[in-house]
C-alpha cells in the first residue's frame, strides 16, 4: 500500500477493503500465506514496486556515513533483469560494495530508514531474486578479490563477490582448483553458498555450499560477523543456503584441491529412465569423480561421466563400464537412425537432434581446451557452451529435487510436461551428496525434506530459440513443473521470487512460520532481499 | 605464412541483444581495475538498452582500452568493441566534445587532412608483395626494426596508417580520400601490421586480403620458435588475437603445444592485456598504471617474458626483474646464444 494510504482511510473502510494497515516501508504478516494463490490466475506474480517512502532522507543519511549512491538509468540500468529476463524491476539507488564495514553502514541506515536492499552476485537467479523492485541493489562483484590461498590447508579465503571464474583463475595459477561450483563462471560465489550450488561432481562432493568452512556475514541490521560450524553456527546454519534473508555474505573461507583435467567419457541413451538408473548406479558404487545426464529433450539422452585419475577410470572401465546400457556415439547414431527411418513422420525431430548435435559438440571438444585426450578448465568449456547454446534473453529453468527412489518418476513426469509446453528441451539431471553433519542447513532449502544420503535433481529447460512466448505461458510451465514437486513431496532450487507461492505448499505452514520468526528477530524491517522468500 | 583460409564473417548484432550474461565482465581490463560493471561491454549495453546517452556514457567510453577482449566470449555475437569504438565517435562528435582536447583533434584533422593529399605510399613496392606495416614505435627503435624486417623477410611499406588508427581510438571521423587512398595502397599485398586495432579494422575494410599480427607473423619463425621454451611466458598482442579469434586460439595453441611456453591467456583463453590505456593515458593526459602487468604476473614464475608488443616491454620492465625480450630479440638473447648457438635458422 503507497506510503500514507491507510492514514486516509477510516478503520471501517479499511476493513471493508480487507487490507491490513501496513506500517509504510514493511511488508505484511506474510506474504507467502498458504491462500497466496488462492483466486489469482496463475500469472507471473512481481512483488510491488516499493514505494519510495523516506529515500531523501536515507540517502542523505547512508552519504553522510561515507557510502558512495549512484543514481539514475546509468547505474541502474545494468541491473534491470537476472539471467531469466522475466522479471523486470529497477532500484531507487545501486551501492557497489567495497567492504564489510561499508555494507554494514547501508544495512544499519537501510534498517533505521526501512529501505528494501537487494543483493546482487552474478545475477544469474532467474526469478527476479535478484532484480530490485526499488530500494537499493547492493552489487557485491565490487567485493571480488582472493584474499589468502592456503596450499598446504588446501583452503582459500576470498570475498563473497567473486566470480567462480576469478576464483578458478587464481587458483590454477597455484595449481589449484575449487571442490565445486555451478557449471557457469558468472555465479559469484556469495550468491552461491545462499542457495546450494550443484557440479557435475556434486554427487560425489556435494553442493558448492557444503564446501563452505567459514563465513564472514553483515547481518540484516549491520554487524559484522564470522561464523562457522563451531562458532555462530545458528547464523551459519542460516545464512547457508539461506537465500540471502539472514545475512550478507563477505567473505568465505572455501575448502580446495589439486588442480586436475579430466578424463571425459560420454554414453548415449533412448532412454530416460534406463539413463537414470544407471547414473544412480554408478553414483551409488562411487564408480566415477563426475556424473551427470544432459538431455536433448528425451531422445538423445546423455550420460557423461569423468575422472580426475587415469586409476579411477582404469577401475571403472574394469568394473562398471560393462554394467552401462549406453552406447558410444557411433553406436547410437546407428539406433537413431534405424528408430527414425520406421518413424518418417518425426523427421523433424531427427533433424533437430542432427542439427543440435553438430552445433554442439564441437564445442565440448575445442582443441585448445583438450590436452592428451582429457579435458582443461571444464566449467569454462561448459559455461561458455551453456550461453552459446542455451542461453538466451529468458532463461526459464524450472527444477525439482528428489529423494534418489523418487527421482526418475519426477523426471519422467516433468519430461511431461516439457512435452506439452514447447518443442524442444534440455533436462540436466545430477546427483547431490549430503553430508550428515550439515542437515541444519539443509532446512528449508533445495534439499528435499527427509532425504538422508544423496538427493537427485532435475532442470527442465526449454530451447527459446529466438521464439516469443508470453511471461504468463512461462510461468504456466513452471506451476505445472512445481505441482508435481508438491504433489511428490519434492524440493526445488528455484523457489523464491516470483515462485516464493509455492513455498508454504512444499515446506508447510510450521516450518515456514519458525523460519519467519527467525526473520523478523534477524531483520527487524525485513529489508534484506525482501520478497525472494519474504 | 598465409596459409589459413579467413573464416566466413558472421552477422554482428547490436546493443539490444545483450543478454546480461557477463561473460564479457569476466575479461574486461577496464571493470578489473575499478570492479563496477558500469565500466564493462555489458554496462554500456545494458545502459543503453535503458536509453542512456553517449554523453551519459563518456567515463566507461574513454576507460576502455579496445583491447577487444569482449568481442569473443559473446555468446550473442554483438560486436561489442565496434559498439565502443561507435560510442566513442557520438562523444567526439557531442557538443562540447569530451577527451581529446581540441588541439589534438586539430593535429591529427591536419594528419589525415596532409595524408590525404600525398601520393599512395607503393614505392618500389610490387602490388603482390607482402608488406610490413611496423608503426611508430617499432620505426622509432632501428635496430630492432632492422631484426625484425630480417626474420620476416618483407618490405617495409611506408604508410603505417598511425593517423587511421589514432582516428580510431579518438572517434574522429577519417576523411573519405585519406581512408581509400591508404586501402588502395594496400590491396592486392599480404599485409603484415604491429597494430592490432589496424589489422581489425583491415578485415572489415578489405575482407578478401591476407593479414597478419607482426607478433604471429615473428612466431611462426623457425629461429623465434625454436627459442622459445617452457619457462617462458609470451605475451600476445590482444587487439589482433581478438579482432582473428577463431584463427588465432588455433594458432597460439599450437605454438604452445610445440614450444611448452606459457601463454598470457586466461582461462577462457582470451589474451590478458598487459596494459590497458584509457584515452586519457594514450595521450599522456594521465598517468599510466601498471594493474594488469602486475594482474599477468601474479602467481607466475616465468624465467622470461616474451611480448609482442613494445608498450608490454616497457610495462613488465616496470613492474618486475624478469628479462623481458620483444619476440624479434629472441635470437639476440645473450644466454640463449650460449646455451643454444644453432637456434638462428
Amino acid at each position: 500500500m503507497p506510503a500514507g494510504v491507510s492514514s486516509l482511510l477510516t478503520s471501517d473502510q479499511v476493513s471493508a477493503l480487507k487490507i491490513l494497515p501496513v506500517e509504510p516501508g514493511t511488508v505484511g504478516p506474510c506474504p507467502v500465506a498458504s491462500d497466496a494463490l488462492q483466486g489469482i490466475k496463475r500469472q507471473q506474480t512481481n512483488p510491488a514496486r516499493w514505494n519510495g517512502a523516506g529515500w531523501e532522507a536515507f540517502v542523505a543519511a547512508l552519504r553522510a556515513t561515507g557510502v558512495e549512491l549512484a543514481e539514475g538509468p546509468v547505474a541502474c540500468g545494468v541491473y534491470a533483469t537476472d539471467a531469466g529476463g522475466t522479471a523486470y524491476g529497477l532500484p531507487h539507488g545501486v551501492v557497489i560494495a567495497h567492504s564489510a564495514a561499508q555494507v554494514a553502514a547501508l544495512l544499519k541506515a537501510a534498517q533505521t530508514h526501512r529501505v528494501p536492499v537487494t543483493v546482487r552476485g552474478g545475477g544469474l537467479t532467474t526469478e527476479g531474486e535478484s532484480v530490485a523492485f526499488g530500494g537499493v541493489l547492493l552489487d557485491m562483484t565490487g567485493m571480488s578479490r582472493v584474499l589468502n590461498i592456503d596450499a598446504t590447508g588446501l583452503t582459500v579465503r576470498t570475498e563473497a563477490g567473486i566470480f567462480w571464474h576469478g576464483l578458478a583463475e587464481e587458483l590454477r595459477r597455484e595449481g589449484l582448483d575449487y571442490l565445486s561450483a555451478p557449471l557457469n563462471l558468472t555465479s559469484s560465489v556469495g550468491g552461491t553458498l545462499g542457495v546450494g550450488g550443484i557440479d557435475v561432481n556434486s554427487a560425489r562432493l556435494g553442493c558448492s555450499a557444503d564446501q563452505a568452512i567459514s563465513l564472514q556475514v553483515v547481518t540484516p541490521t549491520g554487524e559484522i560477523v564470522e561464523c562457522s560450524d563451531s562458532e555462530n553456527a545458528e547464523l551459519f546454519q542460516r545464512v547457508i543456503l539461506g537465500y540471502g534473508q539472514f545475512g550478507v555474505i563477505t567473505e568465505a573461507t572455501l575448502r580446495i584441491r589439486p588442480y586436475t583435467p579430466l578424463a571425459m567419457r560420454y554414453f548415449y541413451y533412448s532412454s530416460l529412465r534406463t539413463a537414470i538408473e544407471d547414473l544412480q548406479m554408478l553414483d551409488a558404487a562411487d564408480a566415477s569423480d563426475y556424473s551427470g545426464i544432459l538431455t536433448i529433450m528425451d531422445c538423445a539422452v546423455n550420460l557423461l561421466v569423468a575422472f580426475d585419475s587415469d586409476e579411477r577410470e582404469a577401475a571403472f572401465r574394469k568394473n562398471w563400464k560393462s554394467k552401462l546400457r549406453g552406447y558410444g556415439e557411433f553406436g547410437f547414431a546407428l539406433c537413431m537412425a534405424g528408430h527414425y527411418a520406421l518413424r518418417p513422420w518425426r523427421i523433424g525431430e531427427a533433424l533437430y537432434l542432427l542439427r543440435r548435435k553438430r552445433e554442439v559438440f564441437p564445442e565440448f571438444r575445442r582443441p585448445e581446451y583438450m590436452r592428451n585426450g582429457k579435458m582443461h578448465d571444464r566449467t569454462v568449456v561448459y559455461s561458455r557452451a551453456v550461453w552459446k547454446h542455451w542461453g538466451s534473453r529468458n532463461m526459464v529453468i524450472p527444477d525439482l529435487a528428489t529423494s534418489t527412489e523418487r527421482f526418475i518418476e519426477a523426471v519422467e513426469r516433468g519430461n511431461a510436461v516439457c512435452r506439452r509446453f514447447f518443442p524442444h528441451y534440455t533436462l540436466y539431471c545430477v546427483g547431490i551428496k549430503l553430508r550428515p553433519e550439515h542437515q541444519a542447513h539443509y532446512e528449508m532449502s533445495c534439499v528435499p525434506p527427509g532425504v538422508q544420503d544423496r538427493a537427485y535433481g532435475c532442470e527442465f529447460e526449454p530451447m527459446i530459440e529466438g521464439a516469443v512466448y508470453s511471461r504468463d505461458h512461462f510461468q504456466s510451465f513452471k506451476n505445472a513443473i512445481y505441482d508435481i514437486g508438491v504433489d511428490m513431496g519434492a524440493s526445488y532450487y528455484r523457489f523464491g521470487g516470483m515462485m516464493k507461492g509455492y513455498i508454504r505448499r512444499v515446506f508447510g505452514d510450521a516450518l515456514v512460520d519458525k523460519h519467519l520468526a527467525m526473520k523478523r528477530q534477524a531483520d527487524p524491517a525485513m529489508i534484506l532481499n525482501r520478497d525472494v522468500i519474504f | 605464412m598465409f596459409g589459413l583460409t579467413p573464416p566466413a564473417p558472421v552477422m554482428p548484432r547490436d546493443f539490444s541483444a545483450c543478454s546480461g550474461c557477463s561473460l564479457c565482465v569476466l575479461v574486461c581490463p577496464m571493470w578489473r581495475a575499478r570492479r563496477d560493471p558500469r565500466f564493462s561491454a555489458e554496462g554500456l549495453a545494458k545502459a543503453q538498452q535503458c536509453g542512456a546517452t553517449a554523453a551519459e556514457l563518456a567515463a566507461p567510453i574513454e576507460a576502455c582500452s579496445l583491447c577487444g577482449a569482449c568481442d569473443p566470449v559473446c555468446p550473442e555475437r554483438i560486436d561489442l568493441s565496434g559498439m565502443i569504438m561507435g560510442l566513442r565517435q557520438r562523444l567526439t562528435n557531442s557538443v562540447p566534445p569530451r577527451t581529446p582536447p581540441p588541439a589534438v583533434l586539430g593535429d591529427l584533422s591536419a594528419m589525415l587532412q596532409k595524408a590525404s593529399g600525398a601520393p599512395a605510399a607503393e614505392g618500389a613496392v610490387s602490388r603482390a608483395a607482402p608488406v610490413l606495416l611496423p608503426g611508430p614505435d617499432l620505426r622509432a627503435d632501428a635496430e630492432l626494426l632492422a631484426r625484425v624486417q630480417a626474420l620476416v623477410g618483407l618490405v617495409l611499406f611506408d604508410d603505417d596508417g598511425a593517423d587511421i588508427v589514432l582516428a580510431l581510438e579518438l572517434g574522429v571521423e577519417i576523411p573519405h580520400a585519406r581512408l581509400h587512398g591508404f586501402l588502395d595502397a594496400l590491396r592486392g599485398h599480404s599485409i603484415v601490421a604491429a597494430d592490432g586495432l589496424l589489422l581489425r579494422q583491415l578485415r572489415r575494410w578489405l575482407p578478401g586480403s591476407q593479414r597478419m599480427s607482426l607478433g604471429a607473423a615473428l612466431s611462426t619463425r623457425a629461429a623465434v620458435r625454436s627459442n622459445l621454451v617452457p619457462s617462458d611466458l609470451y605475451v600476445i598482442e590482444p587487439r589482433a588475437f581478438h579482432g582473428d579469434y577463431e584463427r588465432m586460439v588455433g594458432y597460439y595453441d599450437r605454438l604452445q603445444r610445440e614450444t611448452g611456453c606459457s601463454l598470457s591467456q586466461d582461462l577462457q583463453r582470451i589474451a590478458i592485456p598487459a596494459t590497458s590505456s584509457e584515452l586519457g593515458q594514450k595521450l599522456g593526459l594521465v598517468a599510466g598504471d601498471d594493474v594488469q602487468a602486475k594482474w599477468l604476473l601474479q602467481g607466475r614464475k616465468p624465467a622470461r617474458i616474451i611480448v609482442e608488443n613494445l608498450a608490454d616491454r616497457a610495462a613488465f620492465r616496470r613492474v618486475c626483474e624478469i628479462p623481458v625480450l620483444h619476440v624479434a630479440e629472441l635470437g639476440e638473447d645473450p644466454e640463449m646464444i650460449k646455451s643454444r648457438p644453432h637456434a638462428f635458422g
